[in-house]
């Protein structure tokens, strides 16, 4: 179990690492090309922009498990452990609806482009919507489809070939990361639930920094 | 009406501790549902969007990765050093030291509170050993940091920027000028403090120790440089070299050779173990080691989760303005408040009350993406210049970040310095008189805020 | 807002309401169904990027969260390779041409080509023919040697540059004019109304009209929405549609020409072409046209190529 748990930590930390490492180095490398080579990489800037979305949303799924998204705390830290506990329990059932919604939102968005059916019904899916067409052949603006992802034009565009990335793969991560963040929020839900966490947020950006740096400071304090 | 339940359930969320984020995209999906006709996928497209159709942000993460860089490398140490060797000799000379290394710092992180951190650690403790009180430390740090905003690369600017589709260069430059005078207006307040509480002095040091810490920042400072010229270019010898985005990364990959190869404060040739650091001769393979070594993947990692809690909030903001927007609420608004007469100096008083009070609840960056697209179309029918408006909003930001009850500045400067807030508040509001003051002087003196942008970039084309 | 009962339609487009060719076709559309069809439907127009830009508001409109939107049509190039015709520079000789060929049975059939993909083209709404300007005179294709060029995404227009010998760059609209002031980018390609609209001819050398090819929009719409309408409010939308169309047409040419006179007037400087240098321009860019044949259809080339001729 804690293996588990500290793989998959190590494996998101990692992911997060390098989609951030990645957008730096293609632009980066973007520049150089124009400014050295008088040239240019065309579809830097989209795959960039791809990644910087694949960061955040698979992110935000991680920020859920270290209770890490910034929010207020004013109100809760002065509430006594009770009232405490009903405010998370009444958030926590916020979060797992947000996530809830979105994830419908996510698929009914991202299957046409898969050719498979959005959902029916508009708060809750109630079943699948067989009129829609799909949208398999739907390409983005400049990213060149990789060798490896040639068999993408058989399965989603009726064999004929792709002259750009279709779309339906940078918006999977819209599905996969948002039902990530429902499991992330029922987990944090439970959590509250059975009392091992009291509040799912941070009060502001730089909590840890700050900590280190209190820390720092009173070293020095104590040296003088 | 609607709009008002939109906010309220908003405000009601976030006080209860529900994430900002989802405070702002729950409501948004409720009011949506309720309301309109238009389906939960594009919430999720909206969702996307964010990243997909905003290219301007991705300045956001390069110059949080710089920053981070920057941090880690030690060079506010070095920044430090120099500033007290320029202003250090004057009376309450360490305090003005402090504001003007928060100034240059600023001039190479683009957030606040990573401002007071990086500087704050380190001058409160030696500003309370040569018996300066740890509030009034407390409180330039405090003050001083939001100058993190202001003074170019700021985040803040770019999410405004990208808001209300204005240049983010243009912004940037728009910013020098406020952030040289709020810097030098704290200056002046804390020297004229200084003289009548009879406040310590340090040592000139001489013009040796002037270029010698100048030589020590000088790899620190570059970076600053790097990012001015290659987004405007030096008149007559270079034209610019790449957009403010690209400035960021760029930013960002010299950052991680100045930390890793030349100060070696971090990566594979720092000083571990009790070992000196070595020179890149010693262990040359760290050339290539350096992308995966322990300490770059941890800054990257840093660097990245705040990326993914801050644009998080953003992106559930742009949810909320497209939701608002699909309304029809900002015409609504616009013709009603120009149904009441409203004038400029009206107009500019209610955007800085608005902003004073949303700044209490909302992470900026966010609490912008909101009232941008709602005050925005009001301000270019009244005629008001957007770069302008977009400099009082960032100021306001400041202010926001050190008035109580909540303020991002208040929290760093309290964890850091272990004040209590209203410790922290206390000490503030003495130079909280002066940021107000220069509040009042930016809303109304737009000449300020728009000479420096017109003079190198032309004046701005209005395109709505 | 609209009323209880009516049609609603979602008009989402990029640009002014009252300046830019586009921006005031829409506004005359909006005014029309407003008053006309009262009672029936209502139009709510979302100028300036405010709801989707042109890339998103495709998307949504297959999704049902748009009913109406004008793109560039260059943007349907996804949905179509044979809209890559309007962007096969020199394919029109002036936009009597372009509007000859739209009113052909092969640009007629072009507005039925997507419908399969669930989009309905209502119209053609001109811009104009785009000229070129650069940060140094340009007067045959050589001239554009080397020099980086902001262009559109698009396949065609990159191949274009790159038949120049420039290195076409990506930026995002906004940034464009700091782009040229500051020299990140060295030229671009745009019609009179946007050169003059966006001051890009104050930070530029000069412009030269070369009307090399053409910037028009395709208004759309989801063409399952329009089969659901009852067939009366259907009619009289599309009769309106048409009308609108039809005036704001006649009129684009003068909006470009006043645009034209306005940068010359503010001192900007334009360049005309010699019939030689016109012709180098042309030969350049030949080798463009073989490349897309297969995408564009010969018989669409030869169509556009014999209206050229008539309208000798
Ligand atoms: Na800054
Ligand atoms: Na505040």
């Amino acid at each position: 179990m804690t293996f588990a748990k500290r793989w998959t930590d190590r494996l998101e930390e990692n992911l997060i690492a390098f989609l951030l490492g990645m957008m730096t180095l293609m632009t980066f490398a973007n520049v150089v090309a124009r400014y050295v080579f008088n040239s240019n990489i065309f579809y830097a800037l989209e795959l960039t922009v791809f990644m910087f979305a694949w960061l955040v949303l698979l992110g935000a799924s991680y920020a859920v498990k270290k209770s890490a998204h910034l929010g207020v705390d004013a109100i809760i830290n002065m509430a006594g452990s009770r009232i405490r506990r009903i405010l998370a329990l009444i958030s926590a059932v916020a979060c797992i609806a947000y996530a809830f919604f979105l994830l419908k939102g996510a698929w009914d968005y991202w299957a046409p482009f898969a050719n498979l059916y959005p959902t029916e019904g508009r708060w809750f899916p109630l079943g699948f919507d067989e009129t829609t067409r799909g949208r398999g052949w739907y390409e983005t603006q400049d990213i060149p489809v990789p060798f490896f992802l040639n068999w993408l034009s058989d399965v989603f565009n009726d064999g004929d070939a792709y002259e750009k990335l279709p779309k339906v793969v940078p918006y999977l991560v819209l599905p996969v990361s948002m039902a990530l963040l429902l499991f992330r929020f029922l987990q944090a839900g439970w959590a509250v639930w059975t009392g091992k966490i009291d509040m799912m947020i941070v009060s502001h950006e730089a909590e840890d920094d700050v900590e280190e740096a209190a820390k720092r400071l009173k070293e020095q304090e104590e040296a003088m | 009406m609607e709009i008002l339940i939109l906010f309220v359930m908003v405000i009601g969320l976030m006080l209860i501790g529900v994430p900002i984020a989802v405070s702002l995209g729950l409501s948004s999906i409720l009011f949506l549902l309720t309301f309109s006709d238009s389906s939960t996928a594009s919430i999720a497209q909206t969702l996307f969007e964010a990243f997909e159709g905003h290219s301007t942000l991705l300045a956001i993460p390069f110059f949080i990765l710089a920053s981070s860089f920057m941090s880690t490398g030690g060079v506010a140490k070095r920044i430090i050093r120099f500033s007290i060797a320029l202003v250090g000799h004057f009376r309450g000379g360490l305090a003005i030291a402090s504001v003007l290394a928060c100034m240059i710092f600023a001039a190479l992180s683009g957030s606040s509170p990573a401002t007071v951190v990086a500087i704050g650690s380190i001058v409160i403790a030696a500003m309370r050993q040569v018996g300066y009180t740890k509030e009034f430390a407390a409180g330039v740090i405090c003050n001083a940091g939001t100058l993190g905003i202001l003074i170019p690369p700021s985040i803040v600017m770019v999410v405004y920027a990208a808001a209300v589709e204005v240049s983010v260069g243009r912004m940037f430059l728009a910013g020098v000028i406020p952030g040289l005078l709020a810097g030098t207006m704290l200056m002046i307040g804390i020297y004229v403090m200084a003289r009548i509480k009879n406040m310590p002095s340090g040592e000139w040091a001489g013009w040796g120790e002037v270029f010698q810490s100048l030589r020590e920042a000088f790899w620190g400072l570059m970076l600053i440089a790097i990012i001015m010229i290659g987004i405007y270019g030096i008149p007559g010898v270079t034209s610019a070299i790449f957009t403010p985005t690209e400035a960021a990364a760029v930013a960002s990959v010299y950052a991680f050779i100045v930390a890793c190869f030349i100060y070696r404060d971090m990566g594979p040739l720092a000083a571990r173990d009790g070992q000196e650091r070595r020179n890149i001769f010693q262990k040359p393979q760290s050339l290539i080691t350096a992308f995966w070594h322990e300490d770059t993947r941890r800054t990257l990692f840093d660097a990245g989760r705040l990326v993914v809690t801050l644009m998080f909030v953003i992106a559930n903001a742009l949810i909320l303005k497209h939701v608002i927007t699909d309304e029809q609420i900002p015409q609504q608004i616009t013709s009603t408040m120009l149904a009441y007469g409203f004038g400029p100096v009206m107009f500019l008083i209610v955007v800085n009350v608005i902003l004073l009070i949303g700044g209490q609840f909302m992470e900026p960056s966010g609490l912008l993406v909101i009232v941008a697209p709602l005050v925005f179309p009001i301000a270019m029918e009244l005629g008001i210049d957007p770069i302008h408006l977009g400099i009082i909003m960032v100021v306001n930001m400041e202010i926001g970040m050190i008035t109580p009850p909540v303020g991002l500045n208040l929290f760093v400067t309290a964890g850091v310095a272990g004040m209590s807030m209203m410790g922290v508040v206390r000490a503030a509001l003495p130079f909280l008189a002066i940021m107000f003051l220069f509040l009042i002087m930016i809303t109304y003196i737009p000449w300020i805020s728009t000479v420096l942008p017109n003079a190198v970039m032309g004046p701005e084309v209005i395109n709505n | 807002a609209c009323d209880e009962g009516e049609v609603v339609i979602k008009f989402s487009h990029v640009t002014n309401t009252d300046k830019h060719p586009k921006g005031i076709a829409a506004s005359l559309l909006e005014q029309r169904v407003n008053d006309e069809m009262n009672g029936k439907a209502c139009m709510e127009v979302f100028p300036n990027s405010t709801l989707y830009n042109d890339d998103k508001v495709l998307e949504a409109m297959l999704q049902g969260d748009v009913q109406l939107a004008a793109p560039s049509l260059s943007k349907f190039e996804k949905f179509t390779k044979q809209f890559r015709i309007f962007d096969l520079p020199f394919m029109f000789k002036d936009i009597t041409a372009v509007e000859a060929f739209q009113a052909s049975d092969a640009g007629q059939a072009m507005l039925d080509s997507m419908q399969k993909r669930g989009l309905q083209g209502l119209g053609y709404w001109h811009n104009g023919m785009k000229q070129m300007s650069a940060n140094k005179p340009l007067l045959v294709p050589t001239d554009a040697n080397g020099l980086k060029f902001r262009v559109q995404s698009s396949d065609v227009l990159v191949a274009q540059m790159e038949a120049m010998g420039a290195s076409p760059q990506k930026m995002a609209f906004s940034e464009v004019y700091g782009g040229l002031q500051q020299g990140v980018v060295d030229g671009q390609e745009n019609t009179w109304s946007n050169i003059y609209g966006k001051k890009f001819f104050e930070v530029q050398d000069g412009t030269t009209e070369t009307d090399h090819g053409i910037l028009d929009y395709l208004l759309v719409t989801n063409i399952d929405w329009l089969n659901g309408l009852d067939a009366d409010v259907r009619d009289q939308f599309l009769t309106i549609v048409h009308e609108v169309t039809e005036t704001r047409n006649k009129e684009s040419t003068a909006v470009n020409q006043a645009a034209k006179e306005s940068v010359i007037a503010a001192g900007g400087v334009v360049r005309e072409l010699t019939a030689e240098q016109r012709q180098a321009w042309v030969d350049a860019m030949k080798p463009v046209w073989a490349k897309f044949e297969g995408d564009v259809g010969t018989d669409n080339i030869e169509a556009a190529q014999k209206i050229n001729m008539m309208s000798n």
